[in-house]
C-alpha cells in the first residue's frame, strides 16, 4: 500500500509553485453561463410549481364515482387510498371499512412477499440517495449536470424537479426550462449523441425524452416528447447512451436486469442475470464494454464487442461500487467501492493483441484515498469517494468525497499498457462548509479543446474550472 | 455474379437456415409434449415415478408413430413460413389486388395453423384419461360421441385460428434484429422461457372465449357429428354448468391452448433468429481466377430487391461494419484497385446506396402527393400581397399560413379566382357541346352509382396513404443503409487515405437531406394515415442522426461542399443550433 499514490503530499491549488498550472482562468470561461441554482430556487420555490391542473376547481362527486375516477386516473392503490380517505369514511363508512379490510389483507400479502423477496421493497428517496453519484442527493440543490456532446449546452437538474438548459452567455431568465409532473426525483440525465437537442431524463417515473428547441412553435405544448416507464414501474437510477445514440442502457436499484432500450421504436431488451439489482452503468467510450455495478459487492463487465457476454467480479472487502469512470482511450476503468477508500484500476488488454487469452484483465489498487490533513487548520481531504471524473484528454482525474469537502485532482499518464497516477493538487469551495455535489467534464468541442471541469457546489453555485 | 445469381445464392443460403428452423420446430414439439405430460401426470407424492414415467411415455414407440402427422404438419407450416420470408413483396394498391396476390398464401397458412392446432390436440388427447382419448366411447352399452374429445379438438382448431388472426392475418412477416447480440444458446433459452411464460397468460382469454362458444354451439356440433357417425349423443357437456364445472376439462383446454400458442410463437421466432444471422458478405469483388465464385458482395446483397430479407441483412451487415471501431472490411471500402488505382469498392457501394436512397425518396414523395392533407396544404394559395399590408401583418399571415399547412387546416371558403389564373391567353374559352356534356354527366353519375355499391370502394379503391404505409413498413434497409453511409463518411476523415469519399459527399448529404425534408413533411400528417408509427420514427430518427453525423464531421467544409443557398443554410443551422 505504501507504493500507492496518496493525498498526503497534495498542495492546495492556490500555493502551487508552477504558475502555468494556476492559470486556470481563461477568457472563454467568462462567456460561460453564471449559474446559482440556490437563488433561482428561492425565486421559484418548488411549492409554486404549476402543472396546469391547479387552475381547475374540484367538484363534489359521489364516493363510488370518485373511487372509480381515481382508479382510472391513478390506478388501484390510489383508489384504495381514496376509499379509505376521511371524506369517504364520512360519506360511506361501509365502503371505507371494506377498503380497510382489503388494505389489511394486501398488507399481509406484501409483508409475506417482502420476507421472501426482500429486494422487491418499494424504493424510497433515501435509498436512491444512497446509490446516487450526487453527494447528498436528497437535499442538494443540483441533482445532476449533463453537457451536450456536440454543442455548448448544459443541463442542470435541480431539487425542484426542473431541468434548466443553459447556453453560452445565457442567464437564469433565458434558460430553457423542462418541467413536467411526470418528472420527479431526477437521478440522471443524458444528451443523445448525434442529435443537437434531444435529452433524456431518468427519474422516479422512468425516462422522459425531451426535444429542446430554441423556439417553441405556435400551439405546441411544453411536454416530454415521449415517456418510457420501467417494466416494473421502478425509478431509473443510472443510464447512458451508446456512441451512436441508438441504444440507451438503464439500471434501477430495484431491478436485477439492465435494460437496453431502442427508443425510436420503443423496444427494449433486459439483460437478465441473477444477483443483486443494478445501481450504476458506464459504457466505455468505444462501446466495447459496459460496466454495471450493483447494490451489493457484485459488479459485472459486459463485453459488447460481438456477442454480449459478461464477467462477474466481487468487491473483496464488501460494500458496493460507489463510482467508476473510463479512461478516454477505453483501456482502463477506475472505480472505488463504498467500503474502502482505495482507487482501483481494471485494465482491458486489447483483444487483437492477445488472441489466445482474449479477456485478460486484472484489478490493481492505484491510489490510497484515505483522509489526511492538508493544512494547519486540520482541514481534511479524502475518505470514502463520492464521484470520479476523468478529463477528456486523459491527463487529470478528479475525485470528490463523501465526508470531506475538498476536491482532489490527480495527474494521470496513460501509456499503452500502463497507467500512472499522482496526486496533483486540491480544489476547495468558497467557504469551508461548501462541498461539491456533482462534478463532470465538458466534452471537447470543435472550437474548444480544453478540458473544463464543471462543479456543482452544495450552495447551488456552479463553477467552471479549466485544465491546461 | 449477376443479380439473379446473387439472389439465388442468397436464397439458397437462407433456405438452409429455414431447414434448420424446421428441424428445430420439430424438436420443440417433443419438448413441449414433455412439458405437457409433466403437467397432466403430476404426482406430488412420487416425483421420481412422475418424471421417469413421463420420459418413458415420450420415448415410447406410440409417441414416435403418433407424432408423425404432427411433424408433417409442422414441416408444412415451416415451408409456408419460409415461402413468406423469401418471396417478393409487391405493393398492392387495392384490397382486391392484395387478396389476389396474398389471398391464396394466407389461406394456405391458415390451413397450416388449423392443421397444427388440430393435430397437436389430437396427439395430446391420446395421453389423457380414457374419457378424453377417443371420439367415440361406450356409454351404457351404446356407442356415444365424446363431447370432451370434441371440445379438445375444437380448442386446437380455435387456438391455431386465434394465432393466425392475431399475428399473421394482417401483418406481413418481418425480420427483426435483436437489440443485444447473444449467443445462439442464450437466445433460445430466453425465447423458450419467455414464450412459455407469456403463453400461459395469453391463452386465458382464448380458452374462455372458446368455452363460451362451445357452451352455445357445442351440443349442436356434437349432434351433427353423432348423426354423421351414427352414434348416440353425449350429454355430459350440455348446459352452462356442464361446461363451467368441469374443471379438469377446462384445465386441459387451457394447457392445450398455451402449448399451441407457444409452439407457433416459437416456430415463428426460430425463423426470426436464424434468418437474422449475418450473411457472409464481402466488400471487395473477387477478381482472381481461383476466387470463390459464390462470394456475395455487399453491393450485390443490397441490390437483391426481390428478397426483402436479403436486403435487410446486407444493410445490417453494412451498418455493423460501419459501426465497428477498427474494421479491416471498412478499410477495404476506401482502397484502390490494383491495377488501375480506381476506388471500385467505394464507387459501386456509393452508387448502390444513393440509388436505393434516391428511389425510396422519390417513391415516398410520389406516395405523399396522394395524401389529401398534404395535397391540400400544397394547393393553398399564398397570401396576396397588397401595398396596404404592413410588414408585421404580412409576417403574421405567412406564419398563420405555415401553421395551417403544418396542421392540415384548410380554409372553409375555397380561394377565389378573381385574378383569372387559368384564363387562356387569347381570351377564348372552350365550350363543350351537348354530347360531351351528357357523356361527362353520365360518366360522373355512373361513378357515383358504383361507389354507392357496398364493398366497391372498399375493395377497388386505393386507401389514402397506403403506398406510404407500405414504404415505411419496408424501410428497414434504408434505416441501416443511411446510418452506415453516414458513419462511413464520418470515418473517412481519418481512414480514407486517398480521399475517395470526398467527391461524393455532396451527393450523399443532398440525398439524406432530401429524405429528411420529406419525412419532416410527413410527420405532420402521420397520424392521419395508417402508417406504422414505430417504423416512421425509426426511419426519421435514423435519417436525422445520419445527417447530423455527416454535417457535424464535415462542419468546417460544408460551405465548400454545397453551393450557397437554402440547403446550406439549413444544414449549417442543424449543426450550429446555438
Amino acid at each position: 500500500m505504501a507504493a500507492l499514490s496518496n493525498l498526503k503530499q497534495c498542495p492546495p491549488f492556490s500555493t502551487l509553485p508552477d504558475l502555468a498550472l494556476r492559470h486556470n482562468h481563461i477568457p472563454e470561461l467568462e462567456r460561460y453561463p453564471q449559474i446559482n441554482l440556490n437563488s433561482e430556487l428561492l425565486a421559484n420555490p418548488a411549492g409554486q410549481r404549476f402543472y396546469g391542473g391547479q387552475s381547475f376547481v374540484s367538484v363534489n362527486e359521489g364516493v363510488l364515482k370518485r373511487i372509480t375516477r381515481t382508479f382510472f386516473d391513478g390506478g388501484f392503490w390510489e383508489s384504495l387510498e381514496e376509499a379509505r380517505s376521511p371524506k369517504s369514511r364520512e360519506q360511506a363508512p361501509l365502503i371505507a371499512q371494506a377498503g380497510d379490510l382489503i388494505a389489511r389483507l394486501l398488507g399481509l400479502a406484501t409483508g409475506l412477499r417482502l420476507r421472501i423477496l426482500p429486494h422487491t421493497q418499494e424504493l424510497s428517496a433515501e435509498r436512491i440517495a444512497q446509490f446516487a453519484e450526487t453527494r447528498d442527493w436528497l437535499n442538494s440543490d443540483v441533482r445532476y449536470l449533463a453537457w451536450n456532446l456536440h454543442l455548448f449546452s448544459l443541463a442542470v437538474a435541480g431539487v425542484d424537479d426542473v431541468v434548466r438548459i443553459y447556453k453560452k452567455s445565457s442567464s437564469a431568465t433565458t434558460a430553457t426550462v423542462l418541467k413536467s409532473p411526470s418528472q420527479t426525483q431526477i437521478t440522471c440525465m443524458s444528451w443523445r449523441p448525434l442529435c443537437a437537442a434531444e435529452i433524456v431524463i431518468g427519474c422516479r417515473q422512468g425516462l422522459c425524452f425531451w426535444e429542446v428547441e430554441n423556439t417553441l412553435h405556435l400551439g405546441r405544448t411544453n411536454a416530454p416528447s415521449k415517456i418510457f416507464k420501467h417494466p416494473n414501474n421502478l425509478p431509473i437510477t443510472s443510464m447512458q447512451w451508446n456512441r451512436d445514440g441508438t441504444q440507451l442502457a438503464t439500471a434501477s436499484i430495484g431491478d436485477r436486469s439492465i435494460i437496453i432500450w431502442q427508443p425510436d421504436n420503443g423496444m427494449m431488451q433486459p439483460l437478465k442475470r441473477l444477483g443483486p439489482p443494478g445501481s450504476l452503468l458506464k459504457w466505455s467510450p468505444d462501446n466495447d464494454w459496459l460496466f454495471a455495478a450493483t447494490v451489493d459487492r457484485v459488479f459485472r463487465v459486459w463485453n459488447c464487442h460481438q456477442q454480449w457476454t459478461t464477467e462477474r467480479w466481487v468487491c473483496g472487502p464488501g460494500g458496493y461500487i460507489q463510482t467508476a469512470c473510463w479512461s478516454p482511450c477505453g483501456r482502463f476503468l477506475l472505480f472505488v467501492s463504498s467500503a474502502e477508500p482505495i482507487l482501483y484500476r481494471l485494465q482491458f488488454v486489447q483483444q487483437s493483441l492477445l488472441s489466445s487469452s482474449a479477456d485478460e484483465k486484472e484489478i490493481l489498487p492505484i491510489a490510497d484515498l484515505n483522509a489526511c490533513s492538508i493544512d494547519t487548520n486540520r482541514t481534511l481531504i479524502g475518505g470514502p469517494a463520492q464521484q470520479l471524473a476523468w478529463d477528456p484528454h486523459g491527463n487529470y482525474l478528479v475525485v470528490t468525497f463523501k465526508s470531506t469537502n475538498c476536491i482532489a485532482v490527480f495527474r494521470t499518464f496513460i501509456q499503452k499498457f500502463d497507467l500512472q497516477i499522482s496526486a496533483a493538487y486540491y480544489l476547495s469551495g468558497e467557504t469551508a462548509a461548501e462541498h461539491p455535489s456533482f462534478i463532470c467534464f465538458q466534452p471537447l468541442y470543435k472550437d474548444n479543446d480544453r478540458s473544463v471541469l464543471t462543479i456543482a457546489w452544495s450552495s447551488g453555485r456552479i463553477q467552471y474550472y479549466a485544465f491546461d | 455474379m449477376s443479380a439473379s445469381s446473387t439472389s439465388n445464392a442468397c436464397k439458397l443460403l437462407l433456405l438452409g437456415r429455414c431447414l434448420r428452423a424446421v428441424l428445430l420446430s420439430v424438436a420443440i414439439q417433443f419438448l413441449l409434449l414433455t412439458v405437457f405430460l409433466l403437467f397432466v401426470n403430476f404426482q406430488l407424492l412420487h416425483p421420481l415415478a412422475w418424471v421417469t414415467g413421463t420420459l418413458r411415455l415420450v420415448a415410447s414407440w406410440y409417441t414416435w408413430f403418433a407424432s408423425i402427422p404432427l411433424v408433417a404438419s409442422v414441416v408444412l407450416y415451416g415451408v409456408v413460413l419460409c415461402q413468406q420470408h423469401l418471396s417478393e413483396r409487391p405493393y398492392c394498391p387495392t384490397r382486391y389486388r392484395w387478396l389476389l396476390h396474398y389471398g391464396p398464401c394466407k389461406v394456405l397458412f391458415l390451413g397450416a395453423h388449423l392443421l397444427v392446432g388440430l393435430l397437436t390436440a389430437w396427439l395430446y388427447t391420446g395421453y389423457l384419461h380414457t374419457d378424453y382419448q377417443h371420439l367415440r366411447y361406450t356409454c351404457y352399452g351404446q356407442d356415444c360421441i365424446s363431447a370432451y374429445h370434441v371440445y379438445l379438438l375444437g380448442i386446437g382448431l380455435s387456438a391455431g385460428c386465434y394465432y393466425f388472426v392475431s399475428v399473421h392475418m394482417r401483418q406481413e412477416i418481418s425480420i427483426e434484429f435483436p437489440i443485444v447480440e447473444h449467443s445462439q444458446a442464450e437466445k433460445m433459452r430466453e425465447l423458450l422461457y419467455g414464450s412459455l411464460a407469456k403463453a400461459l397468460v395469453r391463452s386465458l382469454l382464448p380458452t374462455l372465449s372458446y368455452t363460451a362458444v362451445f357452451w352455445l354451439f357445442g351440443p349442436m356440433i356434437c349432434h351433427k357429428l353423432s348423426h354423421i357417425l351414427s352414434v348416440d349423443m353425449d350429454e355430459r357437456l350440455e348446459g352452462f354448468f356442464g361446461v363451467a364445472t368441469n374443471v379438469r376439462l377446462l384445465f386441459y383446454g387451457y394447457l392445450l391452448t398455451a402449448q399451441i400458442l407457444s409452439n407457433m410463437h416459437l416456430m415463428r421466432c426460430f425463423y426470426g433468429i436464424l434468418l437474422s444471422e449475418d450473411l457472409p458478405l464481402v466488400v471487395t469483388k473477387p477478381r482472381a481466377a481461383f476466387a470463390h465464385e459464390q462470394d456475395i458482395t455487399l453491393v450485390a446483397g443490397l441490390g437483391v430487391f426481390n428478397v426483402y430479407v436479403v436486403q435487410c441483412l446486407a444493410a445490417h451487415y453494412f451498418y455493423k461494419l460501419a459501426l465497428r471501431k477498427n474494421s479491416a472490411q471498412r478499410a477495404e471500402i476506401f482502397q484502390l484497385t490494383e491495377p488501375g488505382n480506381r476506388p471500385a469498392n467505394w464507387r459501386s457501394l456509393c452508387d448502390q446506396c444513393l440509388s436505393i436512397l434516391g428511389s425510396f425518396t422519390e417513391e415516398l414523395t410520389e406516395s405523399m402527393q396522394k395524401i389529401s392533407v398534404l395535397k391540400g396544404a400544397q394547393s393553398l394559395p399564398m397570401p396576396k400581397i397588397t401595398e396596404s399590408l404592413t410588414a408585421s401583418l404580412m409576417a403574421e399571415k405567412v406564419l398563420l399560413r405555415q401553421y395551417n399547412q403544418i396542421h392540415g387546416i384548410r380554409p372553409i371558403v375555397s380561394p377565389t379566382c378573381e385574378d383569372g389564373v387559368d384564363r387562356p391567353a387569347d381570351g377564348m374559352r372552350h365550350v363543350p357541346n351537348w354530347c360531351e356534356r351528357v357523356s361527362t354527366q353520365l360518366e360522373l353519375s355512373l361513378q357515383r352509382l358504383l361507389q354507392r355499391v357496398p364493398g366497391i370502394v372498399y375493395f377497388f379503391k386505393e386507401p389514402e396513404g397506403s403506398k406510404t404505409t407500405f414504404l415505411l413498413a419496408n424501410s428497414l434497409p434504408v434505416v441501416y443503409l443511411t446510418q452506415a453511409l453516414a458513419l462511413v463518411c464520418a470515418a473517412s476523415l481519418k481512414e480514407d487515405p486517398y480521399g475517395v469519399v470526398q467527391k461524393d459527399l455532396a451527393a450523399i448529404i443532398k440525398a439524406i437531406n432530401k429524405l429528411r425534408n420529406e419525412l419532416d413533411k410527413l410527420s405532420n400528417v402521420i397520424g392521419n394515415i395508417r402508417a406504422p408509427s414505430s417504423s416512421f420514427n425509426v426511419l426519421r430518427c435514423a435519417v436525422r442522426r445520419s445527417l447530423y453525423a455527416i454535417c457535424n464531421s464535415f462542419c468546417d467544409y460544408l460551405g465548400d461542399l454545397l453551393p450557397p443557398g437554402e440547403e446550406l443554410r439549413q444544414l449549417q443551422d442543424l449543426v450550429c443550433q446555438e
